[in-house]
C-alpha cells in the first residue's frame, strides 16, 4: 500500500503542468485563442503544434497545425457557415469551441470533423476537400446534434424511411463510400457517404438542407420523408430555427 | 626579522567589496526567506464596505484576502460557499492547486484538510453537503482576482473547492459559476507557494481561517 501511494505521489509530483486554459476546458493539448469574441459566443481554437488524442490505435485521434495564411481563410468560411447557429441552439446542442487544425485523422482514417458533445467541442480539418467544405462543416454539427439529442434521431424510425431491400453499411469508415458528390439521381440518398450509416445519412441530408439554402423541396419521396423527420426534430430542439 | 608588509589601496579597496558583498548576500537571504516582508496586510475593520454582509476575509500565511460575494450573480453558489466559510470548513485547508500568476485553487474538505493531507487524491474531495447546479453567468468577466467555484472536466459538479485567478481569464467567462471578487489583498494571495511546473503542490500553504466579516 505505502509502495502504490509513494508511486503515485512520484507520479503527480512529475507530472509536468499543463497550465494551459484551454487544455483544462477542453482537454486537448497545444492550442491557443483563435477568436472569442464571436457573435454567438462559439470560441474558435487552433493547433499551434500537432497534437494526438487517445491511446487506442484504432480511434487515436490526430491533427497538424496550420499555416497562419491558411487558417485565416478558412475561418472566414467557417465563421460565415457556424454564424448561421444562434448562440441559444449552440447551448442547446453542447457546442463551444471550435479547434482549427489541419489532416485531422481517426485511427489514420481521415475524416472532415471530430464532434465531442461532451466537450462540447469540434475539431475541423481546414484543408478538408475544398468542394465540399463549407457542406462538411454543417454535417459535423449535425452530429452533435444527433448526440446531444439522441431520443429525437431515432434510426430505426429513419431507416423505414429507405427502400425495404436497402440496407447500411456497419460503419461509416467500413466500406469506400466515401463520395460526397451529389447524385443527379437521388433515389433516397443525396451521396454515396449517405449510404454508410443511418446517422450519416441524416448528416448529409441536414447539411443539405444547411448548404442548398433555397433548394429544400426535392421531387424525391424517400427524401422528402427524411427532410421532413430532420426539420420536425430541429425544430424541437429551437422552434426558432432557420434551415 | 619579519617584515611587515603593508597593505596596498587596491587590496583595501577588494577588502571592503569582499566585506559589502557579505552583508549584501546575507541580507538578501533573509528578504528572500520572509516572502511576506514587503506585503500589505488589510485590516477589515479599517475599511468601509458597501456590503459587509457580503465580505469574506481569507487570512494566509501573508495577511488577508478581503472578497466581496456575489449572491445576485450566483445565489445557491454563494449561498453553499457562505455556509461552508461559517461553519469554518475552509480553516486549515491547503492551496493545493497554484499556477504561478495565474490561478489558486483550494477547498478540498476532504483530502486537503493541514492534519490529513492526501496528495495523492487531493483535488478531489467533497464537501458532504452534494454538488451543486452550475451558475455559469456569460455577462461575468473574469478578471484578476475574480472567485470562482471550481468543478471537473462536467457543468453541474461544483461543491466547496474554489479557485482565485491571478490574471485576466476570458475564457472563464461562461465556463465556470462566478462568487465574487477580491477587494484588497491580491498581492496576499501572489505569495502563496508554487512549485514551478507542478499543478499539485507538494508541502503547500495553508488557509488559516476563513470567515464571513460579520462573524
Amino acid at each position: 500500500m505505502h509502495l502504490y501511494r509513494t508511486i503515485l505521489v512520484i507520479f503527480i509530483f512529475i507530472t509536468p503542468l499543463k497550465a494551459n486554459t484551454i487544455y483544462n476546458l477542453i482537454k486537448i493539448p497545444n492550442l491557443e485563442i483563435y477568436n472569442i469574441d464571436t457573435k454567438n459566443k462559439l470560441r474558435y481554437v487552433y493547433a499551434t503544434k500537432p497534437f494526438k488524442l487517445g491511446l487506442n490505435i484504432k480511434k487515436k485521434i490526430s491533427c497538424y497545425d496550420s499555416g497562419k495564411k491558411v487558417l485565416d481563410q478558412k475561418y472566414k468560411i467557417i465563421n460565415k457557415n457556424l454564424n448561421r447557429y444562434s448562440s441559444n441552439f449552440l447551448k442547446k446542442i453542447n457546442l463551444k469551441y471550435i479547434v482549427l487544425c489541419e489532416n485531422l485523422s481517426i485511427g489514420e482514417i481521415k475524416t472532415a470533423g471530430v464532434p465531442d458533445n461532451i466537450m462540447r467541442t469540434l475539431i475541423l480539418d481546414i484543408k478538408f476537400n475544398e468542394e465540399y467544405f463549407e457542406r462538411a462543416i454543417h454535417h459535423e454539427v449535425f452530429h452533435i446534434i444527433n448526440d446531444s439529442y439522441k431520443e429525437f434521431f431515432n434510426e430505426n424510425d429513419w431507416k423505414n424511411f429507405n427502400k425495404k431491400d436497402f440496407e447500411y453499411i456497419k460503419c461509416s469508415t467500413c466500406d469506400n463510400k466515401w463520395n460526397l458528390a451529389i447524385y443527379p439521381e437521388t433515389a433516397g440518398f443525396f451521396t454515396e457517404y449517405s449510404k454508410s450509416t443511418a446517422s450519416e445519412d441524416m448528416a448529409e441530408v441536414f447539411s443539405h438542407l444547411m448548404f442548398y439554402e433555397n433548394e429544400n423541396n426535392s421531387d424525391d419521396p424517400i427524401l422528402n420523408k427524411k427532410i421532413k423527420f430532420i426539420k420536425e426534430n430541429i425544430s424541437k430542439i429551437d422552434n426558432k430555427f432557420k434551415f | 626579522m619579519i617584515e611587515k608588509i603593508k597593505i596596498s589601496i587596491s587590496e583595501r579597496i577588494i577588502l571592503i567589496f569582499l566585506i559589502l558583498l557579505g552583508i549584501f548576500t546575507l541580507m538578501f537571504f533573509i528578504v528572500i526567506k520572509n516572502k511576506c516582508l514587503f506585503v500589505k496586510n488589510y485590516n477589515p475593520k479599517e475599511i468601509q464596505f458597501d456590503n459587509p454582509q457580503n465580505i469574506a476575509v481569507l487570512d494566509t500565511n501573508c495577511g488577508n484576502v478581503i472578497i466581496e460575494l456575489y449572491p445576485n450573480v450566483s445565489p445557491n453558489s454563494v449561498e453553499r460557499f457562505k455556509t461552508l466559510i461559517r461553519s469554518g470548513a475552509y480553516d486549515d485547508v491547503a492551496f493545493h492547486r497554484v499556477i504561478e500568476n495565474k490561478l489558486i485553487q483550494a477547498g478540498d474538505l476532504e483530502f486537503g484538510k493541514r492534519e490529513n493531507l492526501n496528495y495523492g487524491k487531493v483535488g478531489t474531495g467533497k464537501s458532504g453537503l452534494g454538488v451543486l447546479q452550475s451558475e455559469n453567468n456569460e455577462n461575468f468577466k473574469y478578471k484578476k482576482g475574480s472567485v470562482g467555484l471550481a468543478r471537473t472536466f462536467q457543468m453541474n459538479t461544483e461543491d466547496s473547492q474554489f479557485f482565485i485567478i491571478l490574471e485576466d481569464e476570458p475564457l472563464f467567462e461562461g465556463e465556470y459559476t462566478p462568487l465574487g471578487k477580491v477587494l484588497y489583498g491580491i498581492e496576499v494571495l501572489e505569495k502563496v507557494k508554487f512549485i514551478h511546473k507542478l499543478e499539485i503542490v507538494p508541502r503547500p500553504d495553508f488557509i488559516n481561517s476563513f470567515k464571513m466579516l460579520d462573524q
